[in-house]
């Protein structure tokens, strides 16, 4: 179809062209599925949570708007306020860890080794076995009765009376970090060892020629390089952490004395156990206006990069 | 360019179905199918679906379903039972009340009639006329069951819990009976653990075992969550003090920090493992027994709760079948309710469960299961002590919200783990007052 040149064309009607020609017809039927699916499973429950958010709505009735009170309620609540800390605690101590372990995992990957490839595939276990199943088993390993770990520890002597894992506060955060780590830390070193294989190897061959080896080498080419993936993973993996559900509902559910309880698992006892779905849908979008400018910087910066 | 039309690599005789033909067989099969629904469900075949628990004790389901064939058999309505995981019921309850679609029957919690009332049709049709013909219904029944004058839920039972102990470890210190009041059992407590064998009551996230066993000492000693009327937190008085200082106690001289991190199957296991030597469960364990280690069966036995300075008192969890608004056969779920409650059928489903589940009619209190071992005896005692959480007040939604937020549980958790007794409190009538200021 020729462009519009004749009287009364203008750039307006040009773009309103552009969008009615066949072919961006075709497009918009082809992508109108997922942008359905999006609408259906995505933006409407969200829109409908926001929604419920501001309302007193309980189980069965409709409730009535009260705008911020649910959240600005849950700000004096003291459980909630714990519960904020031990979100934020377990949140940056496991990407801490995740991104260290990562990296080191990822640089061993690098080298090369016997069945380089199955001990690259093996390392995905952790993230592929479905996360109630493998909880499950831990479960069983920080049991205090049974648990094998602690066999373990006190045969070979590095501890002299048993660990409480699930029932001390402390060390029930420190059970549902390490759970975490072991199996968030496959994503990490994988999209590390991408960024690691796409460095080119005569930065590495110039850096030795100047006589710069080991940790100047990683301080100068390699950590500079894999800044955008780092970056990127963090992002990812701090989200998907700050929702984390089932691996403290499985370990601990919270416990012991609400020590581990997090974002997900105290607006699952609110909204659904007790009823109170508008306070719950609170618990679960608090962190959403700082999530979202956490996402939207970091997204700036790796356009800059 | 277009391009001649290939000969098909089907001989013409090979071809049997055309797309038309296709498309005409197709439709007509599924308007048929259709038809055939539609006709079926003309004739009133009415279909009922329950949704409940799945037991521990399985032989109790297989029970269930013996019963509804049998109904369905019998009054020409179709009956279907769902057995879940019992931590999965209130979720999938609240996504029945919210959607508006689901079971017809739905097996209530505790206070479930109080928490979902607005999405339950008045069975008192049923549970009025049941009471009248069985002798009555105790008070815990019209107290979970009946919000303000309207019956919401039948009660289906309760599963008692007691005081499990190992005989043969308490006549060993002395005790050739469980001791009667708290104090008592302190002293027994500390014997037993010299000798290496602890008690445990749950101190972790156990919404059955852990609630079950530390709402009967708070009341025992004379505390209360909130006053009579429900209205007002009441938490911190000399009661709760006494009581949070005896569990201290407790737990110093007589049990394992294991006890923090137990859910409601950890307390079976410590037991059947002989790790534990008393504590709270249903009769639960006592059957396990009997398939896994009979040897313990013979020193195993029950007791009531303790007296304290303020009574005896216990909390079972009790079970309601409620029915939903939504359903369309509201008529015909009643009806198989009323059916399931009477004697021939009520009783052989408790007859199979040895203990584990009691009635909430007085007319069971003779049944013949109680007299079928001993040791069950004074299991069906236990309803008559049981309160819910909340009392002396009713049982709100706040008391419930309180209970599934642990706060009694981890009152006593943080006392034992030494945080003082005002300070354990004060923290517990924080949580309280957050959720009592609630509409």
């Amino acid at each position: 179809m020729p462009p519009s040149t004749g009287p009364g064309a203008s750039g307006g009607s040009s773009y309103a062209h552009r969008l009615v020609r066949p072919e961006a017809l075709t497009g918009y039927f082809l992508i109108s599925p997922a942008v359905f699916l999006m609408t259906v499973l995505l933006a409407y429950p969200f829109v409908l949570a926001v929604w419920i958010s501001l309302t007193n709505r309980v189980l069965g009735e409709p409730g009535r708007f009260v705008g911020l009170e649910n959240f600005l309620k849950l700000l004096q609540d003291p459980l909630f306020r714990q519960t904020v800390w031990n979100s934020f605690v377990y949140t940056i101590s496991t990407v801490f860890l995740k991104m260290l372990l990562g990296i080191i995992l990822a640089l061993l990957l690098n080298q090369e080794m016997p069945c380089r490839n199955l001990v690259r595939g093996a390392l995905l276990l952790p993230w592929i076995v479905p996360t109630s199943l493998s909880v499950l088993t831990w479960l069983w390993m920080f049991d205090s009765l049974f648990s094998v770990v602690n066999y373990l520890l006190l045969g070979v002597g590095i501890i002299s009376r048993k660990i409480p894992w699930l029932g001390d506060p402390f060390w029930a955060m420190v059970s549902v970090v390490i759970v975490n780590t072991w199996r968030g830390l496959p994503f990490f070193a994988i999209s590390f060892l991408a960024g690691l294989m796409t460095i080119p190897k005569e930065l590495y061959e110039a850096a030795e020629t100047d006589g710069a080896r080991g940790m100047r080498q990683f301080w100068s080419i390699t950590l500079p390089l894999l800044q955008p993936v780092i970056a990127v993973v963090v992002l990812f993996s701090t989200i998907w952490t700050f929702a984390d559900f089932q691996i403290v509902y499985i370990l601990t559910h919270g416990g012991p004395i609400n020590a581990t309880q997090i974002f997900a698992t105290m607006a699952y006892d609110v909204a659904l156990v007790a009823g109170r779905i508008g306070e719950g849908s609170a618990i679960s979008l608090f962190l959403f206006p700082a999530l979202l400018v956490v996402i939207v910087l970091m997204l700036r910066y790796l356009r800059r990069e | 360019m277009r391009h001649p039309k290939q000969p098909s690599a089907v001989p013409a005789m090979g071809r049997t179905l055309s797309r038309r033909s296709f498309l005409g067989v197709t439709a007509s099969a599924t308007a048929a199918l259709s038809f055939g629904t539609f006709i079926r469900s003309g004739l009133g075949a009415a279909k009922v679906n329950v949704l409940t628990w799945s037991n521990t004790l399985n032989a109790m389901d297989d029970v269930l379903r013996e019963q509804a064939a049998q109904y369905s058999k019998e009054k020409g309505v179709e009956v279907s039972f769902e057995f879940i995981n019992q931590t999965d019921l209130p979720t999938k309850t609240a996504a029945a009340v919210e959607s508006g679609a689901g079971p017809d029957i739905i097996t209530l919690w505790s206070d479930g009639p109080h928490l979902h009332d607005k999405a339950l049709v008045d069975v008192g049709d049923v549970a009025e006329p049941l009471g009248r013909e069985l002798k009555g219904w105790t008070n815990i029944a019209k107290d979970i069951a009946v919000v303000g004058k309207t019956w919401k839920g039948v009660p289906w039972g309760i599963i008692p819990i007691a005081i499990t102990y190992r005989s043969d470890w308490c006549k060993e210190v002395g005790y050739s009976k469980f001791p009667d009041t708290y104090d008592e059992m302190l002293v027994l407590s500390k014997k037993l653990n010299d000798k290496g064998h602890p008690v445990g009551f749950a101190l972790g996230r156990a919404i059955g075992d852990g609630n079950q066993s530390h709402y009967p000492m708070l009341w025992a000693f004379g505390g209360a969550e909130c006053t009579k009327d429900g209205k007002k937190v009441a938490i911190n008085s000399p009661g709760t003090a006494k009581a949070v200082d005896y569990r201290r106690e407790l737990h110093k001289v007589g049990e394992s920090d294991d006890v923090f991190s137990w859910d409601d199957s950890s307390n079976n296991r410590a037991f059947l493992a002989e790790a534990i030597s008393v504590t709270g469960n249903a009769a639960s364990i006592y059957w396990a027994e009997k398939k896994n280690a009979p040897q313990l069966r013979e020193v195993t036995d029950h007791a009531l709760w303790p007296k304290g300075p303020a009574g005896r008192f216990g909390y079972s969890t009790a079970m309601s079948l409620g029915v939903f608004k939504f359903s369309k056969v509201q008529k015909e779920s009643k009806a198989f309710i009323r059916w399931l409650m009477e004697p021939k059928q009520y009783s052989a489903w408790i007859g199979r469960g040895e203990g584990q589940i009691a009635g909430l009619l007085n007319y069971y209190e003779d049944d013949p299961v109680w007299k079928t071992d001993p040791k069950l005896e004074i299991i069906r005692e236990i309803p008559k002590y049981v309160r819910m959480p909340g009392y002396p007040g009713p049982p709100t939604r706040h008391a419930a919200e309180a209970m599934v937020k642990y706060v009694i549980v981890n009152m006593f958790a943080r006392g034992c783990k030494g945080t003082s007794t005002p300070e354990t409190i004060k923290a517990a009538e924080g949580e309280l007052q957050e959720i009592y200021s609630k509409a």
